[in-house]
């Protein structure tokens, strides 16, 4: 029995119908650069969609563990997008708000774009230590190697077309 | 020739040194490159929303009759898959309801694709040639994904490129496993592991340079390079230069045109040993 039949549909809207053909091969799991670190792992997580069980769906590590490498969706038998299926699930926890420093990542980079129309890496990663601090360490050797290297910008970028950016980040997602 | 050129936010800071290599080569091939106007972000990896991300390509490829062209695997591959999606009837629609100009058609091309036209075209233009030069040819993914230009499960178009500059592709087994870099801020430990067992791979395959066609993966294997060493206590040194880097060398363009100094890992060294070699010929 389908427990969220309202999520599942939603699901489907955003990642493509074709996702009801799932046949649970597995081959998208086994063609992951990064499934041995995932619990549920991709081909769970298409299950749990399929069966409306929102919580597990939204509430977990493997959307944020996944790299976009499109391997998954390159070799899936039934021309099933999974990475759409996390990106569906992303922008689900993100209108959910959910706490993972993975969704908050995310989120700051679309702010900026739709504030800027361009990303400014300095203050990006900077908005995001502020909320996890725990990358302050990693950041700071980066930054040993940019710095010297003329490789940090402190200007903010931002373009004239800003409206228009906002408009299409507002009306197309929806 | 003239085509539009998509720089890429990181071209304004990580990636200065990719955007400096495509624009000199691209002086020196006489392919004339036209900036996109008011270009905006692609995205990246961090837009989930497809429609969005197409829209956020679409405003950028309207900018332009001419083809695009970029150095970034990232915006390629985004720019690619909005054109794909754009082909839709209803998605186009949609999308240039909120566009100020209109969305006709675009082509997009990477600048792998277009140096290594230019130079099957006219291989005079290699004054010096890499001979005996061991490169690992690193793919990452989004070069060739979505699927319909290479072969996004083994491609081979870098290998082509570095037998044209009469250097030597080694055998490298996990030169389209993905660097992870986009996950690099949230999920630190993982994107590591990935990177070090890609620059483990290269070294193991002899190989004294790895080049790249995506800010990130030159990130993860160039900028992390020494704290990936004292994370893992192993020695790599091997110095990482974007593909329009390493085609610079070969048309007699200077370090500093192809921001050799902005390299994480030094590569000259390597350069001197070219110019040696050159030298006793």
């Amino acid at each position: 029995m389908v427990k969220d039949e309202g999520f599942k549909i939603e699901v489907l809207r955003l990642a493509g119908d074709e996702v009801r053909t799932c046949i649970q091969c597995g081959t998208c799991s086994a063609s992951c650069p990064t499934a041995h670190l995932m619990n549920p792992s991709i081909r769970r997580l298409v299950k749990l969609c399929l069966e409306g069980r929102k919580e597990e769906a939204l509430h977990n590590e493997t959307l944020w563990l996944c790299t976009s490498c499109l391997l998954c969706t390159v070799r899936c038998p039934r021309g099933i997008r999974p990475k759409m299926v996390v990106s569906a699930l992303k922008e689900l926890a993100d209108r959910e708000k959910i706490d993972s420093p993975g969704r908050s990542y995310d989120h700051l980079f679309i702010k900026q774009i739709a504030d800027y129309g361009r990303i400014s890496e300095l203050p990006l990663i900077g908005e995001f230590l502020l909320l996890y601090p725990q990358g302050s360490i990693q950041s700071m050797k980066v930054g040993l190697e940019l710095l010297p290297r003329g490789k940090i910008t402190l200007e903010r970028e931002h373009i004239r077309g800003r409206d228009e950016v906002r408009r299409i980040m507002e009306e197309l997602g929806r | 020739m003239r085509l539009a050129y998509y720089p890429g936010c990181v071209s304004l800071s990580t990636g200065k040194e990719m955007d400096r290599s495509t624009r000199a080569v691209f002086s020196a091939l006489r392919i004339e490159l036209e900036e996109l106007e008011d270009w905006n972000c692609c995205g990246a990896t961090h837009v989930s929303n497809e429609m969005v991300a197409t829209g956020l390509a679409a405003r950028n490829m309207s900018q332009t009759e001419l083809d695009i062209v970029t150095s970034c695997s990232i915006c390629y591959s985004n720019l690619r898959a909005a054109a794909m999606k754009l082909e839709d009837v209803e998605a186009r629609a949609k999308v240039n309801a909120v566009l100020e100009k209109e969305y006709k058609g675009a082509k997009i091309r990477h600048a792998l694709d277009v140096i290594l036209e230019a130079l099957e075209e006219n291989e005079d233009g290699i004054v010096l040639p890499l001979k005996g030069l061991k490169v690992a040819a690193y793919y990452g993914c989004l070069l060739s994904r979505p699927p319909g230009v290479y072969s996004p499960e083994y491609p081979v178009v870098l290998e082509k490129l570095i037998g044209i500059l009469q250097a030597d592709a080694v055998d490298f087994r996990l030169k389209t496993f993905c660097c992870g870099g986009p996950i690099f801020m949230p999920k630190e430990e993982a994107a590591n592991e990935a990177a070090y067992r890609i620059l483990r791979n290269a070294k193991k395959a002899g190989a004294e340079v790895i080049i790249t066609v995506c800010p990130l993966c030159q990130f993860m294997l160039d900028t992390k390079q020494r704290s990936l060493e004292q994370r893992f206590g192993e020695q790599i040194g091997i110095p990482v230069l974007y593909v329009t880097q390493l085609v610079g060398i070969a048309l007699g363009l200077g370090p500093d045109e192809l921001g050799m100094e902005m390299n994480a890992i030094s590569p000259m060294p390597m350069i001197e040993r070219i110019y040696e070699k050159m030298a006793e010929e």
